[in-house]
């Protein structure tokens, strides 16, 4: 690259290498951006040609999901309740557990081998799918709700566990100094410094992390660990469209309910601000 | 009272910090100590706390409240270490309370050392130790602001929690880390007056930066510099003997801040007051 | 519950909440959520401790996945082209349904859209896809586009139409309204000032939120993949269907290379992009 002469006055339109070299980095980056998309397409089967009568299918399919088969309604309920507990179990589960993996894995509290080991798994965690957790489960102890639970208690350590160690890191250490003055241990430091300080934060995000175990569990449900999202997979096996749509319906309601109920929990701590 | 006798602090590159500090605190005593910044006054209270670990000599509490015992302040570890700790009410510079805690409860933060950790973890407190709390608070000034969340006060206000968890506390003496530094002056003359009759009963040592401060208020001035103890005696120091401790920043301590009220802005907090002696003293 | 208690023999009684009643009070909360989760466990008979009396099935599980199968890297060169159709997916999937999501969030701002009705209903769009789980659209579209990797990028460019939509949305309507206002007193017609006045502020935030979609939809590319959509995930379903454990092991662990790295890359590239961003413009 030859180097611009330096000019004591800014002209930029005297200086003739500056427009090449402004327009180099979007041609590049378009141009890798243009191979991406090519390989990519090439690599997903992407055939644009079909694509016209495919989508036409997919409406004409559609029509097959309608009305939706309201007399499934009773039947659905209980999966749908399934699914629900299977959220509200993992949750807590998973909230316990990340206290465990977020205290041992905060510098400020825990000896470095600790720490690097808890940071280690929920590093793992975090880029392990619940989905293939649940297919070791299912592999090792079979079908059922606790396989399904156990995945997105794991699950919710990866993320929980994560931001309650950051969290605990942030806390000011001044503010501990100042309660092992008085005389404290060190876990009373922790249930009356850290706790309190991190506690608002970390439940709005526990909360936040059920409705995202709501999703997943329907997703969870349809591999094993039961609920609507079987209902949902054997309904689509079976071609009985109008009850899939229903259940589809179904899982729309729990995930919009599970939305609203996170909104006003998580209203409820920040408001409260304090656990004492 | 606190003996501390030839404390010595030096850094593992051979730096002396503290070079042989000695200094008491009886009954009855508001100590100020004064110095330069990096002269290691705050360094000293460290040591004494066990916050930072002491190259050498000693520091011992003796109190006929804790029982008539001795504590070897420096030695001590563990549970023996916290037990010292109980005695030594501290307040802070930076107030350092938990910011998200109701104000009683932090005040209450400072019984821990005297209940079960079992107890603090499942329970917590019991009410009549809250009524306890809200009689330290009263002392402060600050019942009515109990239930409030202690983030949402101001510095001086904090600041007042604080020495109200150190009184709640009923140790056997109060050691003050630059208790005034982030104030402003209204605040910090009435922390100072909160100060002086809490040591008539139970001593208090202090790191100040204000001269005239401590000497409207402490009973007896200690100066540090360069990690020695250079003066120790009467609180009014002259002119000269600031120069001595301070050096260069002379005028730093004795120019007042640029948000000073005027005398006249005071003389309703203020009774009879002595600033004359600022003015002669920077004269 | 009584709350405020006032201290007796007081002159001004401050008004706190004393630590029984906030020790009662927790206990209820804590005592709610154990009777729900005690009686939520019971109704979907979840028994807790499987762990331990069937340990041991975990234990051979894990002795039957040791040592990993990682000789598949050089054995299987099809493997390559499964992890790279994972990524593909991901890769287009957020591209396409960034792309949609970008040009409906400017319908879907108060400052941008051209009604109110559109507005709202655009909004209701991207609520309902949001709450649609990824996998069920996948369903669907597997009737349409048969099974396979096409199938499950366009359901992941579903997906994150509802979710980026929503967050560009939002950040276009917190732009500054100055340079909107300025441009548009030249004269410029409302698709300039998007181009020239908002565009511009909101190209951070998009690029950004764009390489989060990336992060989120590979994870779900790779769940999709068990489902019938192929890449990696694929694989091992099939390879956890014919019981071939070891290769089990080395997938996975291939899985949390590829998740780990991608993630270092893609926040590699969108520092450099965003540190960048005024070429962007």
């Amino acid at each position: 690259m030859p180097a611009a002469p330096s000019a004591p006055v800014p002209a930029p339109s005297a200086r003739p290498p500056r427009l090449p070299r402004r327009l180099r980095r979007p041609l590049l980056t378009a141009l890798i951006l243009g191979a991406l998309i090519v390989v990519s397409a090439h690599l997903c089967q992407v055939r644009l040609d079909d694509l016209p009568g495919n989508l036409a299918k997919g409406f004409e399919v559609l029509r097959f999901f309608f009305p939706p088969d309201w007399s499934s309604l009773r039947e659905l309920a209980g999966p749908a309740l399934v699914t629900l507990l299977l959220a509200a179990l993992a949750t807590p589960l998973g909230v316990i557990l990340s206290l465990f993996f977020g205290l041992a894995g905060a510098r400020n509290l825990a000896p470095n081998w600790l720490r690097t080991i808890s940071r280690t798994l929920i590093g793992v965690e975090r880029a392990l799918p619940e989905i293939i957790v649940l297919l070791l489960l299912v592999a090792a102890l079979g079908v059922g709700p606790f396989p399904g639970v156990i995945a997105l208690a794991i699950g919710s350590v990866g993320m929980l566990g994560k931001l309650f160690a950051d969290a605990i890191e942030e806390v000011d250490p001044k503010v501990l100094e100042s309660v092992a003055c008085v005389g404290a241990t060190r876990w009373q430091v922790i249930r009356h410094a850290v706790l309190p300080e991190v506690m608002p934060a970390f439940l709005a995000n526990a909360i936040f992390r059920f409705e995202v175990n709501i999703r997943a569990s329907v997703l969870l449900g349809a591999v094993g660990a039961g609920g609507i999202g079987l209902e949902l997979s054997k309904a689509m096996s079976l071609l009985e469209y109008e009850r899939a749509m229903m259940a589809v319906l179904v899982t729309l309601l729990l995930v919009f309910g599970a939305e609203r109920i996170s909104d006003f929990l998580r209203a409820k701590v920040m408001d409260g601000g304090r656990l004492a | 009272m606190l003996h501390v006798e030839n404390l010595r602090k030096i850094l593992p590159d051979g730096k002396v910090l503290l070079d042989g500090v000695s200094l008491r605190l009886e009954r009855g005593e508001f100590v100020g100590v004064l110095g330069a910044s990096g002269a290691g006054k705050s360094l000293t209270l460290r040591c004494i706390l066990g916050l930072t670990k002491a190259d050498g000599g000693s520091a011992t509490l003796h109190s006929e409240a804790c029982g008539g015992r001795t504590y070897d302040l420096l030695a001590c570890k563990g549970r023996e270490q916290r037990n010292c700790r109980r005695r030594m009410g501290v307040i802070f510079q930076g107030f350092n309370l938990v910011k998200r805690l109701r104000v009683i409860d932090n005040v209450m933060i400072g019984r821990l050392a005297r209940i079960h950790p079992l107890r603090s973890w499942l329970y917590g407190f019991t009410d009549a130790e809250a009524v306890e709390a809200l009689e330290a608070l009263r002392r402060v000034k600050m019942d009515t602001y109990a239930d409030r969340v202690t983030g949402s006060l101001s510095g001086g206000e904090m600041q007042r929690v604080a020495i109200a968890r150190a009184i709640f506390q009923k140790p056997a003496i109060y050691l003050a880390d630059e208790p005034i530094a982030s104030l402003d002056p209204s605040n910090s003359l009435a922390i100072m007056k909160l100060l002086a009759p809490l040591a008539r009963e139970t001593p208090v040592i202090g790191v100040f930066h204000q001269p005239e401060m401590t000497a409207r208020f402490c009973t007896r001035v200690v100066a540090i510099k360069k990690g020695r103890v250079v003066y120790d005696g009467d609180p009014r120091l002259s002119h000269d003997q600031l120069q001595e401790i301070y050096g260069d920043e002379l005028m730093q301590v004795l120019r007042p801040p640029a948000s000073e009220p005027s005398p006249a802005a005071h003389a309703d907090v203020d009774d009879t007051d002595d600033v004359p002696l600022l003015a002669k003293l920077a004269a | 519950m009584s709350s405020a208690v006032a201290t007796a023999g007081l002159v001004a009684a401050p008004a706190y909440v004393p630590p029984s009643a906030q020790f009662r009070r927790r206990l209820l909360w804590l005592g709610g959520l154990v009777a729900f989760l005690v009686l939520g466990g019971i109704y979907l008979k979840f028994k807790p401790w499987m762990l331990f009396t069937d340990f041991h099935h975990l234990v051979r599980l894990g002795q039957e996945m040791i040592p990993p199968n990682v000789a598949l890297l050089w054995n299987k060169p099809a493997l390559f082209k499964t992890i790279g159709e994972t990524v593909a997916m991901s890769f287009l999937g957020t591209l396409v349904g960034g792309a949609a999501a970008f040009a409906l969030a400017f319908v879907a701002s108060r400052n941008t859209t051209p009604h109110p009705v559109v507005r709202a209903i655009t909004r209701l769009f991207f609520g309902l896809e949001r709450a649609t789980p990824n996998f069920v659209v996948l369903l669907i579209l597997f009737i349409a586009f048969g099974y396979g990797p096409f199938a499950a990028m366009i359901a992941l460019a579903i997906g994150s139409v509802g979710l980026f939509g929503k967050l560009f949305a939002d950040a276009i309507e917190q732009v500054d309204p100055c340079p909107c206002e300025s441009v548009a007193s030249v004269g410029a017609t409302r698709l300039q000032v998007i181009r020239y006045a908002i565009i511009p502020q909101v190209l951070p935030s998009v690029v950004a939120n764009g390489f989060y979609a990336f992060d989120v939809n590979l994870r779900a590319a790779i769940a999709l993949g068990v489902y019938g959509g192929g890449g990696i995930g694929f694989e091992l379903q099939l390879a956890m269907k014919v019981l071939r454990y070891p290769d089990v092991l080395a997938l996975i662990l291939f899985i949390i290379v590829l998740i780990t790295v991608m993630e270092r890359v893609s926040d590699l590239i969108r520092r450099r992009m965003l540190s960048g961003s005024d070429s962007l413009r």
